[in-house]
């Protein structure tokens, strides 16, 4: 039979069932990306138009209270808060302090490990990929108590040691560094996994070439793994910058809820802190369009050069 | 240039043996190509000389100095892999400079190399391209190239040229000729295509099973195959194997009903013994149905262009022939096959083993007149 004739035998039940539900051929692709359509408008595009919106308003949340324009004074007014520019410096730490924990140690460890056999390679696994599945609350809770300046088990070994307890939480010189610690401990092994299952997808055959090109250990690192993995690590950066500040999140509002003197808070958790602790929905608004818009063009840039640094081996 | 010395070699995965003690010789500027089928351990039999495997036992030595315990770049090879392996990132330049750069050429002496390499592969336009951005053939080509710049002592084919088409294959299959001619290098290549294993090869080793079945040139091992495993992987279509019997004055009976005398001394001391006969489609005649010749019917005719291949049904097994000029023979039509007495070949019924010289060995250029009796 001929594919002319075999089509029409085939496309009528289709249609036939098509019709008796009243739609068009030309309708049934967009009826199948209605649900994803759907969930996108309501939980992404909704609320972003509403918090553009908002942010010009002046309101306390209170379903019967009056939304009052404003024009850009929210936006004034946040600029002109000390406390939003801390945040801001915060946020960079975070990032910046993350980075090492979300990039370089899991490209060591994937890149490392990569040759492991047997029993150890399930031992590293599991010991890299705990943290990441205890539930993030109750990995802060442990923490608090490991923390503890009294009775911490970390304190006691510091104690041990002839040194003077540290206030962990409680030292705004050691806050940060500890919330971010304990976001990175939490992200380490996300990271490998992603790192690692990318540098298992490198051919090995380019690897075997490279040891045929006289290349040592070391040099099929640099010249061959690495560059092949740095679209893998800059999606991490890029993740890093983007959600970095979010994933400490929760460790922020157990351990320290952005104390002591601000020190730990950053742009979300001021985010949530104006929206929903001060009840000033248009300033929290107002902070989340600036947060979108300037995570917008650094995403934009990393998107760039995630294109220029990925090399498709076929 | 180098000779390459194979002793004894085995290789085991997990006290599973798959090579079976290799032994090889191939002298300096031979092209060796080592052909088999899928899983006959040809590929790991190349990747234990590169040194990319490890060698169970035996010694596998390179002009005179065995290399078993040296890494792969300190035993001068230079492979080409069958997906080509070009660094994705890097530009054709700097792939095929880069077994320089990490030798530690200075910049202008690697430029200089690259381009004689570029310019002898024809690669000069593409320098600054990615392996993304070439055809097929110029990746091939690009592979050559990394290989050739190193001037190694013996050049390592990993079936390079089956990922491309037919085509191109044929064309690559010429340059990779031309290029051993010109530069004179040692080289084994594996393939599991009998065309390019018969086509390039200077030496032929076919493999079976983790064992070496036969070595020679292809010219010897076509008219002498040293097993049936071997007459029927080289040759296409494949060689024809009959049951058959040995009679008195070494006599053949062709299972179920064909009698034919031979003559042959060797075959006497088989007399009364069952063994398997071979020939080739190309050896065998068709003609009217008579009483002469094995009777059969054509089942199906196979056109190649410049000749037919007839499917033909008999009382035994199906039996292929190959058909030249305008013999008009149709589908459904009965024939009879007539066999040359000097193109069979015999081989021991139970493991296969080449008996004797053979005919076919022997008297290939004989006459090529019909000699079949038949009762």
């Amino acid at each position: 039979m001929s594919t002319a004739a075999l089509q029409p035998v085939l496309a009528r039940p289709i249609r036939r069932s098509v019709r008796r539900i009243g739609l068009s051929a030309e309708l049934l692709p967009w009826l199948y990306i209605l649900p994803a359509v759907l969930a996108f408008g309501v939980w992404i595009y909704e609320p972003l138009i509403r918090a553009f919106m908002l942010s010009f308003y002046e309101w306390n949340m209170l379903p019967f209270s009056p939304q009052k324009w404003v024009g850009t004074q929210n936006y004034s007014n946040i600029f002109a808060l000390q406390k939003l520019w801390q945040a801001l410096g915060n946020t960079a730490i975070y990032v910046v302090g993350l980075l090492p924990m979300s990039v370089a140690i899991p490209l060591a460890v994937a890149i490392f490990t990569h040759d492991l056999k047997g029993r150890w390679r399930n031992f590293y696994r599991a010991l890299i990929f705990v943290p990441m599945i205890i539930a993030p609350v109750v990995a802060a809770a442990v923490w608090r108590w490991l923390l503890d300046p009294q009775h911490g088990i970390l304190n006691l070994a510091l104690q041990g040691l002839g040194i003077a307890p540290i206030d962990f939480l409680g030292d705004p010189n050691f806050a940060i560094w500890t919330i971010i610690l304990i976001t990175g401990w939490k992200l380490i092994g996300f990271a490998t996994l992603i790192l690692s299952a990318a540098n298992a997808n490198i051919n090995p055959s380019l690897i075997e070439a490279a040891r045929m090109d006289g290349a040592s250990s070391w040099e099929i690192v640099r010249d061959i793994r690495l560059p092949l993995l740095s679209s893998t690590a800059l999606f991490l950066v890029m993740m890093t910058i983007l959600l970095g500040a979010q994933w400490s999140f929760t460790y922020i509002n157990v351990l320290t809820a952005g104390g002591p003197l601000g020190s730990t808070t950053n742009i979300y958790y001021l985010l949530w802190d104006f929206g929903f602790s001060s009840m000033s929905v248009g300033w929290s608004s107002a902070a989340a369009v600036v947060l979108f818009v300037g995570f917008s063009v650094i995403a934009f840039g990393l998107f760039r050069m995630i294109e220029r640094y990925s090399f498709y081996d076929n | 240039m180098a000779n390459l010395q194979i002793a004894n070699a085995r290789k085991s995965y997990d006290n599973k043996q798959v090579l079976h003690g290799i032994d090889l010789h191939i002298e300096d500027g031979t092209f060796l190509v080592i052909v088999g089928p899928s899983g006959c351990g040809k590929s790991t039999l190349l990747r234990m000389i590169a040194g990319l495997e490890d060698i169970t036992d035996g010694t596998i030595s390179i002009d005179d100095e065995v290399v078993n315990d040296l890494e792969p770049s300190a035993r001068g090879c230079a492979m080409v892999f069958q997906n080509y392996a070009l660094y994705p990132h890097m530009s054709v330049e700097q792939n095929i400079g880069y077994p320089l750069k990490i030798a530690g050429v200075s910049k202008p002496e690697r430029a200089r190399k690259v381009a004689e390499a570029a310019a002898l592969l024809e690669l000069g336009d593409y320098l600054d391209r990615r392996p993304a951005q070439l055809s097929g053939g110029q990746r091939q080509r690009v592979a050559m190239g990394r290989a050739i710049v190193r001037e190694p002592r013996l050049f390592l084919f990993d079936e390079p040229l089956s990922n491309l088409d037919a085509k191109l294959r044929v064309q690559m299959r010429i340059e990779i000729k031309r290029l051993h001619r010109r530069l004179s290098a040692t080289s084994v290549f594996v393939t599991h295509d009998q065309v390019e294993a018969m086509t390039l090869a200077d030496k032929l080793v076919v493999m079976n099973a983790g064992k070496v079945e036969q070595v020679g040139t292809p010219g010897e091992i076509y008219r002498a195959p040293a097993s049936a495993f071997v007459a029927g992987f080289l040759g296409a279509p494949a060689m024809n194997f009959l049951p058959g019997k040995v009679l008195q004055q070494g006599n053949l009976h062709i299972l179920p009903n064909t009698e034919i005398a031979v003559h042959s001394q060797e075959l006497h001391q088989w007399t009364g013994r069952e063994i398997t006969i071979g020939i080739r489609p190309e050896s065998l005649l068709l003609g009217k149905p008579s009483a002469e010749g094995i009777p059969a019917h054509v089942d199906l005719i196979e056109e190649l262009g410049g000749s037919r291949v007839a499917y033909c049904r008999t009382d035994g097994p199906e039996i292929a022939v190959v058909m030249h000029g305008d013999l008009t023979v149709r589908e459904g039509d009965r024939v009879s096959i007539g066999l040359l007495p000097e193109h069979l070949h015999f081989f021991e019924k139970t493991n296969g083993q080449r008996l004797g010289g053979g005919q076919a060995s022997q008297q290939a250029q004989a006459s090529r007149a019909m000699h079949v009796a038949f009762n």
